[in-house]
């Protein structure tokens, strides 16, 4: 195949940091648990291009891959069932608003 | 230069296969589709002791064709709506993975869209990607009981997936392929795993029914609930895709079961002629599945609908413990008894009968508690009326 | 006649896709846009990974990804309505800290990422799944019933989470 892996992980960093940077700028909790799952792409990404390259396959990426699977979806539904037990406490999901354990 | 069938470059013969193939589930689909909504009608009228359409054509035949006629010239009513994007990619995205189902499954010998080796995960992929265009067509309809009929229903299909899956994994197990063909060329005469694991037939019909919203599991969209659910604002031909994507949909379930358990395309004479034999296997298959596509119309006309509660206990406390027994059983006899399926035969039996045992006692011991419940009400209720 | 570039422009087509979708995420303020187009950039995802010769793997990430969390980010969406805020307030306090502490590192892993300049070679038709069956339930049998186990307990603390209390 003629496309070197460096474009995939190059394609990966690229989404890791548009992820990074969603979880720093935006406000709205549910769109930072968004962004996490876009960074847990990129590190999938990352994995499945690293164990394909030098001319063989280590299948260990991808053992590593559908753990990751499985820790986004644990981790999704967690966040979000935090995301709303916080919500139904005070209706708001912006995470500049909930400071009260704050000084 | 290589030349490819009829004589074509081959670069162009797979682009011309594609159209091909996608132009014939099209059909497949929209025919299949047509000769359902009939059926379904007079099926319905036979078993209600009445006739159904007579009027259009003979024997009302025509009447499918006037209703999608009426459905193409009905004005298309635009409420003022939440998302108009996801409005009309709502009945796109519910539809495509249907139609990209059929391109799996195994129609006779050699005739198959395309024998991937995961065939059966492909299929459970698509299968979870329908659960997002009826979250987005309730969400986009800007209404609170068709936001609330989506969210159910998406509800319903996430869970029915977990027994679904665990069902065709336990004829996984038999085959050691994820591939449809090799789980059909596994089957033959009287060996189709109906008879070897029969619980995990009945538990992904089950699922099945629950899967495509048939009743008694179509608490989201009735026309006496909720007011048709998610499907409530849309009108004329969106609602058509909606309907042909359910009855498409009822034809993969029914294609899957009668592919893993009851032989696929197998039948006498199948092999007597190379071009006739395959002929008779997509015969032999069309009927197989059309028996089971009776069988789900045959249900909704006689079962009455489950809450969404009852709906939701049925998956988790009944279905996904008897598929994960059902798995673990046939996992442990296939290890223990290597090469031969009849241990695992018998214990899926003897667990069917089982279950089918078990669940009338335990619904008379679950009537006797609650009857005594309401014994204790009532009698609070008359002891705290009695003036003091 | 080869069509090796066929790979090529698959990759540029996924890559917009990829970028594009996440884009859209971060910096789109219709939440529910934000989340189709995080279910596109999965799909572009499960796009690149068959490219790369992982059709089981791209299964997954379609059947757990578009299949699921999808519809569980959408179920947040739709049960936590904001009032709808103006674009401006988004970009207040965090961004130029954002931009300086993200943008220098992005460059230099980017610039890292292309020194990996062999070919990735993708899996042989077909031969995805058997290694990786193996693999899981050979090699990290432990890690896989952690891994049920870490389930288990995700699913017990959503439940508990959000419990409404019985009002007797």
């Amino acid at each position: 195949m003629n496309i070197p892996v460096g474009a995939f992980i190059a394609v990966s960093s690229i989404l890791f940091f548009l992820g990074v940077t969603g979880v720093l700028v935006r406000r709205n909790a549910v769109v930072i648990l968004m962004c996490v799952e876009l960074m847990l792409n990129a590190a999938n990404l990352a994995l499945v291009a690293f164990s394909r390259r030098a001319g063989s396959v280590d299948e260990r990426g991808s053992v590593f891959v559908v753990f990751v699977f499985v820790i986004a979806a644990a981790e999704v539904a967690v966040g979000l069932a935090i995301v709303l037990a916080a919500y139904r406490n005070r209706p708001t999901v912006d995470v500049d608003e909930v400071h009260a354990m704050k000084g | 230069m290589v030349v490819g069938p009829f004589g074509l470059d081959p670069a162009i013969w797979a682009v011309l296969r594609l159209i091909i193939a996608i132009a014939l589930a099209a059909g497949l689909v929209f025919n299949g589709a047509l000769a359902q909504i009939y059926l379904e009608r007079k099926i319905q009228a036979i078993i209600q002791d009445r006739v159904g359409p007579i009027h259009t054509g003979p024997w009302g035949l025509l009447q499918t064709f006037a209703d999608a006629i009426k459905l193409l010239g009905k004005e298309d009513i635009r409420a003022r709506l939440t998302d108009h994007w996801f409005f009309l990619a709502a009945p796109a995205i519910v539809f495509s993975p249907m139609l990209a189902s059929y391109v799996v499954i195994p129609f006779a010998p050699g005739v198959v869209g395309a024998d991937l080796n995961i065939g059966l995960l492909y299929l459970t992929t698509l299968g979870s990607m329908t659960v997002l265009g009826i979250v987005l067509a309730g969400w986009a309809s800007n209404n609170k009981y068709s936001l609330i009929g989506g969210l159910r229903s998406a509800g319903q299909l996430i869970s029915y997936e977990v027994p679904q899956i665990l069902s065709l994994v336990t004829v996984v197990l038999l085959v050691g392929s994820l591939s449809l063909t090799k789980i059909v060329d596994g089957q033959g005469g009287w060996h189709v795993y109906g008879l070897i694991v029969p619980l995990a037939f009945v538990t992904y019909f089950i699922a099945g029914l629950a899967e495509t919203n048939r009743v008694p599991f179509d608490l989201p969209e009735a026309e006496s609930e909720l007011v048709a659910g998610f499907l409530t604002e849309y009108s004329g031909m969106r609602w058509g895709l909606f309907f042909v994507a359910e009855y498409g949909e009822v034809t993969v379930v029914a294609s899957i079961i009668t592919t893993l358990w009851f032989g696929g395309w197998h039948g006498p004479f199948t092999d007597i002629h190379p071009l006739l034999g395959p002929a008779l296997g997509v015969l032999w298959f069309t009927l197989k599945t059309y028996f089971f596509v009776l069988v789900f119309m045959w249900i909704r006309a006689t079962l009455p609908r489950f809450r969404i509660d009852q709906l939701m206990s049925l998956c988790w406390k009944l279905l996904i413990p008897v598929t994960l027994l059902n798995l673990m059983v046939t996992a442990v006899l296939l290890l223990a008894f290597p090469g031969t399926h009849v241990p695992v035969a018998i214990a899926n039996w003897l667990m069917l009968g089982g279950v089918m045992l078990l669940i009338p006692f335990l619904q008379k011991r679950r009537l006797i508690a609650l009857r005594q419940r309401l014994e204790t009400r009532r009698l609070a209720l008359a002891t705290a009326e009695r003036p003091r | 006649m080869s069509y090796d570039f066929l790979e090529t422009v698959l990759f540029a087509l996924l890559t917009i896709g990829i970028v594009g979708g996440a884009v859209g995420v971060v910096f789109l303020n219709r939440i529910t846009g934000a989340a189709l187009l995080m279910a596109f950039t999965f799909l572009c995802n499960a796009g690149m990974f068959v490219l790369l010769g992982a059709e089981t793997i791209a299964a997954f990430q379609v059947l757990i990804y578009v299949g699921a969390i999808t519809v569980l980010i959408l179920y947040g969406v739709m049960f936590t309505p904001q009032q709808h805020r103006p674009y401006a307030l988004f970009f207040q306090k965090q961004t130029p800290w954002a931009a300086l502490f993200v943008a220098p590192i992005a460059i230099f892993v980017a610039l890292f990422a292309f020194s990996f300049r062999d070919s990735a070679h993708p899996t042989p038709r077909g031969g995805d799944l058997v290694p990786l069956a193996t693999s899981v339930f050979k090699d990290f049998a432990f890690p896989f019933e952690v891994a049920s186990v870490l389930l288990l307990a995700a699913m017990i603390g959503a439940i508990v989470l959000v419990k409404r209390d019985e009002d007797e």
